[in-house]
């Protein structure tokens, strides 16, 4: 009888834990060197899904499921894909339409992120 | 034998005679697993709700909105570091899901004292991680004079949402410091000497979902 | 294949309780609770049946009842449809049908977390009585904002309820989810991890499979409405604007700035649709059943029907933006949404056909249960293609908000899914309690219920087509209402008064027959599927004795050629005919 619960090598924990920092620290280095625009969008999200990715993988031990689980629970998400697509490209033209309808009253561009130099504390 | 039947099929085939057999659909995952499951992906459901409710709102605004790095920036040596609690707290949160990770193992080979600390030190990582959230609003409500309702650098959404998804991420770190602490406990009294350790499994699952969230948070409040 | 890589695992230790308390109050017994949620679900249904005898009263006869004031109105509106979706049908057919039914026919002892399926149940009574808690005399009553709540106007001061009612409907709604979540789990895990012996997924029957993927659907989509249950509870309470715009309300500038409430919209029908489905599909599957097991012949097309749920659940995810075209979108997601909604069309008819087909060359046994089924099949086509007039972009903007919207709705997943309720009652009935019902109230009951909602709803596709708007409390004073629109409204009035008495019949008879009913025994309609095959009727503790049954074959086994029955149960091996 196979085993019946999950059990691996620790190496693969701690292996996991470190790259769990390393992708933090990553993402955190997007912030602090102040990437812009689709190169920041760009790191921010890979950074996430790597660790997203390893959370679920190992500590989740999906990675030793049989795939049988792993389409089960990896699949239905995407149709929230659907929600957020619509939701974005809607928000553009409402945001769009703000501007256009409210304009005079605020600001029409939003204001780029100050560099922190410039920050008064 | 389970893994027999994988290394000789593939993976399609293993699922469609998943989905055919009888008793049980997911094989050799125990009733309190699977369950445990299946309410993530609700859970999942619900966070994503509000993660995109958050993108639309906040795509809408014409509002400024303030920048979290400059926000939640620290005082350390006498130099604004951004995000430097944040990035405290994500440390916190991913060591406390490695200290899990190990507890789970250390489940399997039924070492009871380990597993209770473990999960102890898991529980009070959890806590500190709220405490420091609860510093975190301190600083931001009185400090920044942010409100659910009011937001002085511009768009009042930024702290609707800013409160809402992290208090809600909070409720379920607290929960799960609750959880945690019980069934550690049972360990240690040996309640589940005879049967398997598989609920240390489960309540692990429950832990990492609530840092895989935290990741998600940490991407799309604090970095966009 | 060989199955068990984990020892076979029949159940949790159950809890045997020696009180009364124990067995029938505080019980984790599958059964009690599904009894449970079926008498709350009727109780609160009856509430929301009186209050739309209010309503067409009002529509039909204005002048008649001077009490009946315009915020009266609005607040029946809100709480007939809340409590009919969600506090009725839901709860029935998910509570009460799943309940029953998924330990029974998976062959199963019990759920698989018997005490958090007895939580699901307080907490649901729980959410009820929150739900009623709006009716409190003095703090200005239930919430009049119609049972979609679209902000602003639900909040904005001059809606009913404003501050006191939607508190309650939103705090129930939330509740409700908890107890919803609480269930769902474990029918979900019972049907994936605990059937029993040789019963595969593809020869569950079809009531167990509507369940499963209703189930999933509410698991997914309910998320939805809490979000926004909790985003809509802030903007009232503590003044943030999620959903709030900038807004002038009675001359004066609101505190909310910048909120979104199309966002709501989005949320609300993201859950909305697959809700409609979370209605639709138990009903299918049981209607299924009933139609094979009266019919005595096998459900045409087994496979196709169990894909076509499938498909029908996966497809309500990404169509729900088909309820807000009049509130406008990019034209090429009006194109989208359009096309996946008549795309559903296509397995949902797959299902009519195979109904009617099953009926082919049947040996049809008019039976009561039968009865409400075939009446299912009439209604559900009615509605159906209804909502594929609504589904196109340039037919629904004029049609929107007319009655023609109130027909659709009512046929579809209104009178439908009621129907297919009363069916299934009386089909389960005998296993339940051990007697019949009554056969004689039972028909009486079915052609007032059957042909009354018919003159009901019928004509208001007509009101709808003139241009009838839904939802206003007073219609007659404007002059391009032909004089017919009158005469209707006084016919729907009536009709509808009497078929809501005439649920009395129907009540009295599960009272009545409790206590005389003719005894059933254990398989009075010569149904193959699990239910009918336990050791004890009523089915004790436990279900099955000492033994799990073990199924052999699918439950559509009827008039097989060559055997001695007319029906071989789902326990007997192969190549036996009994
Ligand atoms: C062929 C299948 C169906 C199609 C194409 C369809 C289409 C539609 C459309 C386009 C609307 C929006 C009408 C409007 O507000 O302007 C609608 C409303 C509605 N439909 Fe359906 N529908 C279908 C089946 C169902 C089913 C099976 C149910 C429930 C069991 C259902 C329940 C409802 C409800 C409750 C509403 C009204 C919601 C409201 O505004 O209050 N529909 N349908
Ligand atoms: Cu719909």
């Amino acid at each position: 009888m196979a085993e019946v619960g999950q059990q691996h090598p620790i190496k693969v924990y701690f292996l996991v834990w470190g790259l769990l920092f390393v992708f933090s620290i990553a993402s955190y280095m997007v912030d602090y060197f102040e990437f812009k625009e689709h190169l920041r969008w760009f790191l921010i999200v890979v950074f996430m899904l790597l660790k997203a990715g390893f959370i679920v993988a190992v500590f989740m031990h999906m990675k030793w499921e049989r795939p049988t689980l792993i389409t089960a629970i990896l699949v239905p998400p995407l149709v929230l894909l659907v929600l957020m697509y619509l939701l974005a490209f809607e928000a553009d033209y409402a945001w769009a339409s703000r501007i256009v309808y409210f304009g005079g009253e605020v600001d029409p561009i939003p204001l780029p992120p100050p560099t922190h130099a410039a920050v008064p504390h | 034998m389970a893994e027999a039947a994988q290394t000789n099929q593939g993976p399609l085939t293993t699922i469609v005679d998943d989905w055919s057999s009888d008793v049980t659909t997911f094989k050799a995952v125990p009733w309190g697993k699977a369950m445990m499951w299946i309410f993530l992906l609700s859970d999942t459901f619900i966070f994503t709700s509000f993660l995109v409710s958050y993108m639309a709102v906040r795509m809408t605004q014409t509002d400024a909105w303030p920048y979290p790095s400059e926000v939640f920036s620290l005082e350390a040596f006498g130099t604004p570091v951004p995000l430097l609690l944040i990035a405290i707290m994500t440390f916190i949160l991913i060591t406390s899901s490695g200290t899990m990770a190990m507890a789970v193992n250390m489940g399997y080979r039924k070492r009871k004292v380990a597993v209770f600390w473990l999960m102890f030190a898991t529980a009070m990582l959890g806590a500190s991680f709220v405490g420091m959230q609860a510093f975190e609003w301190t600083k931001l409500i009185t400090g920044e004079g942010v409100k659910a309702w009011q937001n002085p650098m511009g768009a009042p959404q930024f702290g609707s949402f800013f409160f809402m998804i992290t208090g809600f991420h909070g409720l379920h770190v607290s929960a799960g410091v609750a959880y945690l602490l019980i069934v550690a406990i049972r360990v240690l009294r040996g309640k589940y000497d005879n049967t398997s350790f598989e609920i240390v499994e489960i309540t692990g699952l429950y832990w990492h979902f609530v840092d895989l969230v935290w990741v998600f948070i940490f991407a799309f409040f604090y970095l966009w | 294949m060989a199955t068990a890589e984990i020892p076979y695992q029949e159940t949790a230790p159950l809890h045997h309780p020696k009180t009364w308390i124990g067995k029938y109050v505080f019980s984790q017994d599958h059964k009690v609770i599904a009894v449970q949620y079926g008498i709350t679900a009727i109780a609160v249904g009856l509430v929301a049946l009186f209050l739309s005898d209010l309503m067409r009263i009002q529509i039909a006869y204005p002048e008649f009842m001077d009490w009946f004031v315009e915020d009266y109105y609005y607040q029946a509106i809100t709480m007939h449809g809340m409590i009919m979706v969600i506090y009725l049908l839901t709860a029935f057919l998910l509570g009460a049908f799943g309940n029953f039914t998924v330990p029974l026919m998976c062959g199963a002892r019990d759920m698989v977390f018997p005490f958090v399926n007895m939580l699901s149940y307080w907490v649901y009574l729980i959410s009820v009585i929150i739900l009623l808690l709006g009716y409190i005399p003095g703090l200005g009553g239930p919430t009049g904002a119609g049972w979609t709540l679209y902000p602003p106007q639900t909040i904005t001061e001059g809606t009913p309820g404003a501050d006191w009612g939607i508190m309650t409907m939103l705090a129930s709604l939330a509740v409700f989810i908890v107890a919803f979540t609480m269930g769902g789990l474990n029918y979900i895990t019972t049907i994936l991890q605990a059937r029993t012996r040789g019963m595969s997924l593809m020869r569950m029957p079809l009531t167990v499979w509507g369940i499963f993927v209703a189930t999933f659907l509410g698991l997914l989509a309910f998320p939805a409405l809490f979000v926004s249950a909790i985003m809509m509870i802030l903007d009232l309470k503590i003044g943030t604007s999620f959903f709030m715009p900038a807004i002038v309300s009675m001359g004066q500038t609101l505190a909310h700035d910048g909120g979104q409430p199309l966002l709501f919209q989005h949320l609300f029908w993201f859950f909305g649709h697959p809700e409609v489905y979370i209605v639709a599909l138990p009903a299918f599957g049981v209607v299924s059943d009933l139609i094979s097991v009266h019919a005595r012949k096998n459900i045409f097309g087994y496979r196709l029907m169990v894909w076509a749920l499938v498909f029908i659940g996966i497809l309500s995810f990404i169509v729900w933006a088909h309820h807000m075209f009049v509130a406008g979108m990019h034209p090429y997601f009006g194109f989208f949404f359009a096309t996946t909604t008549l795309i559903i069309a296509v397995p949902t008819a797959i299902k009519v056909y195979n109904w009617v087909l099953t009926l082919w060359k049947a040996n049809i046994k008019l039976t009561v249960p039968m009865l409400y089924a075939l009446s299912f099949v009439l209604t559900f086509i009615m509605g159906g293609i209804t909502g594929l007039f609504l589904g196109n972009v340039i037919i629904d903007v004029p049609l929107s908000d007319t009655y023609f919207v109130v027909a659709h709705f009512h046929m579809v997943m209104g009178v439908s899914p009621i129907l297919a309720i009363f069916g299934g009652i009386y089909h389960w009935y005998p296993k339940l309690t051990g007697r019949m019902l009554n056969d004689t109230i039972g028909k009486w009951h079915f052609w007032i219920t059957f042909l009354g909602t018919y003159i009901i709803y019928f004509p208001m596709h007509y009101l709808g087509f003139i241009g009838v708007p839904r939802r206003y409390y007073e219609n007659f004073d404007s002059s391009f209402y032909p004089a017919s629109a009158q005469l209707l409204n006084e016919v729907i009035t009536w009709t509808a008064l009497f078929v809501g008495v005439a649920q009395l019949l129907y009540i009295g008879n599960l009272v009545h027959s409790y206590f005389y009913g003719k005894p059933a025994g254990d398989n009075p309609w010569g149904a193959n599927s699990l239910e009918w095959c336990t050791p004890d009727t009523p089915p004790s503790h436990g279900n099955w004795g000492d033994k799990l049954p073990t199924v052999h074959r699918w439950a559509y086994d009827y008039s097989v050629p060559g055997s001695d029955k007319d029906f071989i149960p789902q326990t007997v091996p192969q190549g036996q005919s009994s």
